[in-house]
C-alpha cells in the first residue's frame, strides 16, 4: 500500500474507534445540547444584566452607578473560570438547581458584564437631537428611549453583540470544571477512553466551527434586516 | 398664549439669557432674529422646556409650565417643534415618522393616524413618500416632513430653530414655502431664522435678540426699515 493510503486506512481506523465504537458519537450529540443550551440561556441573562447595567451607568444615581462600576471592575478582572467555579461550589453550593442552569448563570453574570458597556457605547452613539425630537412631539424618557433611542443602538451594536456571542458560546467550554458533559468535555471523555488524542481534538474543533459558523451566517441575515432603513 | 417673565439661562457661568420678557399671542408669526450666539435658539427652546429655564416663569395657555407640578409631556403636545438637523427617524418609514407619537399618547388610532399622515403629507407635497427611509429623502424634503410629523400632534404652536441653515440653498425655498402656508392657515408660529426675505414677508412682528435679551421688537417695517437700536442697525446692515 502507498503512503497516503496508509494514512487513509489509519484515519478510517481512528474514526471508527473514536465516533463510532461503543456509540461515542452519541456523547458528542449531547454534548451539543448542552453547549447549545447553556449558551443560549447565558446570552439571554448576559443581556438582562447587560441591560440593567448599562442603565444604572447612564443614570444619574451615585449608589448605581457605583455597583455597575465594581460588578465591570470584578468580572473582567478575574478570569471566567474562576467566577464560574465561585458560583457554583461556593454561591449555589447549597441551591437545588439543574447544574446547567447554574452555569448558565455564571456564564451571563459574565458575559453581562461586556454587553453593558456594548450597550453603554450604543445608547451614547445614537444623536441627542433623537432624543430632542421625540421629547418635543410629547413623548416621556422611557417612551423616547424604547422606540427611538435603542432600536438605533441596537442596530449599531449588533456587530458587537454577536462578537460577544460567539466569545461566549466558546467560553463556555470550560463547563467541564463543574461536571457538565459539553463538546468540550465529551472531546476530553472519549480521549481518556480510546488513548487517541488527536482524533476527538479536532474533531470537538470542527464541531464548535460549524455551530458558530451557522450562528454567524444566521446573525448576517438579521443584521442585512435591521439594516434596511439605511437604503438609499 | 405664551407669556415669559423674567427669563434667565444660564450655562454653568455663562449668562446666556439675560431676562426676556415676551408675550405671544394667538395667530402671531414671530420670526426671531440676532447675531449667531445672541441666545436666539436658546429662548425658542426654553419654550418648550428642552432646555431647562435657570429663573423665571414661562406660561403657556395661562399655566406655568416650568415647576415641577405641570406634566411637561403633556404641555409639549401642544407644541411642534422643527430642529435644524431635522432629528427624523431614521429607523422608520415616513409614515411612522408622522404616526408614531400620535398613536403612542393615544391621541389618534392607527387608521386616523395614518389618513391624518397622508392629509399632511400632501400638504408638504411628499405623498409619494410615504413608505421611504429618511435616508432615501433630500434634506428640503427631511425637513418637511419633520414639519408634518410635528403636525400630526395638531399642535396650537409651532417652534422652528432656524429650520433651513442646514439646507442646500437651492432646498430653502420649498421649506419656507411650507412654512408660508402654515402661516397662512393661521398657526401660532415662533421662528428662528437667518432669512430676512422670509422674515420680512411672513412675520406678524420680528425680535431682534442679541446679548440674551430682547433688542427691538416690532412689525417687520418698524424693525427692518426703521430700526430704532443701534445694535439692530448694526445687526441689519451686515445681513440685508
Amino acid at each position: 500500500m502507498t503512503g497516503i493510503e496508509l494514512w487513509f486506512a489509519d484515519f478510517c481506523d481512528k474514526f471508527y474507534t473514536c465516533f463510532i465504537r461503543d456509540d461515542r458519537y452519541k456523547l458528542l450529540v449531547s454534548g451539543v445540547g448542552v453547549t447549545i443550551k447553556v449558551s443560549l440561556l447565558a446570552v439571554i441573562i448576559g443581556i438582562l444584566i447587560g441591560m440593567l447595567v448599562a442603565i444604572s451607568n447612564l443614570s444619574n444615581n451615585k449608589l448605581l452607578k457605583a455597583i455597575g462600576g465594581i460588578y465591570t471592575d470584578v468580572i473582567r478582572g478575574t478570569p471566567s473560570v474562576t467566577q464560574l467555579m465561585v458560583i457554583y461550589f461556593v454561591i449555589f453550593a447549597t441551591v437545588n438547581l439543574d447544574k446547567w442552569i447554574i452555569a448558565s448563570i455564571a456564564f451571563g453574570v459574565n458575559s453581562g458584564a461586556y454587553v453593558s458597556e456594548i450597550i453603554r457605547g450604543g445608547i451614547l452613539s445614537v444623536d441627542h437631537g433623537q432624543t430632542e425630537a421625540g421629547r418635543s412631539l410629547g413623548l416621556n424618557a422611557f417612551q423616547t428611549m424604547t422606540r427611538i433611542v435603542i432600536p438605533q443602538a441596537v442596530k449599531n451594536i449588533f456587530p458587537a453583540l454577536c462578537n460577544e456571542f460567539i466569545v461566549l458560546i466558546k467560553e463556555t467550554a470550560i463547563v467541564g470544571y463543574v461536571g457538565l458533559m459539553d463538546i468540550q468535555k465529551a472531546g476530553d471523555f472519549i480521549k481518556s477512553a480510546t488513548f487517541e488524542p488527536g482524533m476527538p481534538l479536532f474533531g470537538t474543533a470542527v464541531i464548535y466551527y460549524v455551530l458558530i459558523k451557522i450562528l454567524t451566517l444566521t446573525l448576517r441575515q438579521v443584521e442585512n434586516h435591521l439594516r434596511k432603513s439605511d437604503a438609499r | 398664549m405664551i407669556k415669559v417673565k423674567n427669563l434667565h439661562k444660564k450655562f454653568g457661568d455663562l449668562m446666556v439669557l439675560n431676562g426676556i420678557d415676551e408675550h405671544i399671542s394667538q395667530g402671531e408669526v414671530v420670526v426671531i432674529i440676532g447675531p449667531s450666539g445672541s441666545g436666539k435658539s436658546t429662548f425658542l427652546r426654553c419654550l418648550n422646556l428642552l432646555e431647562d429655564v435657570t429663573e423665571g416663569e414661562i406660561y403657556v395657555d395661562d399655566e406655568l409650565i416650568n415647576t415641577p407640578k405641570v406634566n411637561i409631556n403633556v404641555v409639549r403636545q401642544k407644541m411642534g417643534m422643527v430642529f435644524q438637523q431635522f432629528n427624523l427617524f431614521p429607523h422608520l418609514t415616513i409614515m411612522d415618522n408622522i404616526t408614531l407619537a400620535p398613536v403612542l399618547l393615544k391621541k389618534m388610532t392607527k387608521e386616523e393616524a395614518v389618513k391624518k399622515g397622508q392629509e399632511l403629507l400632501e400638504r408638504v407635497n411628499l405623498a409619494e413618500k410615504a413608505d421611504a427611509y429618511p435616508a432615501q429623502l433630500s434634506g428640503g424634503q427631511k425637513q418637511r416632513v419633520a414639519i408634518a410629523r410635528a403636525l400630526a400632534m395638531n399642535p396650537e404652536i409651532m417652534l422652528f430653530d432656524e429650520p433651513t441653515s442646514a439646507l442646500d440653498p437651492e432646498m430653502v425655498g420649498e421649506v419656507l414655502d411650507v412654512m408660508k402656508d402654515l402661516a397662512k392657515s393661521g398657526m401660532t408660529m415662533v421662528i428662528v431664522t437667518h432669512e430676512m426675505g422670509f422674515a420680512r414677508e411672513v412675520a406678524s412682528r420680528v425680535l431682534f435678540i442679541d446679548q440674551g435679551v430682547i433688542m427691538e421688537s416690532g412689525t417687520p417695517q418698524e424693525v427692518f426699515s426703521d430700526p430704532k437700536n443701534e445694535r439692530t442697525k448694526l445687526f441689519l446692515s451686515k445681513v440685508l
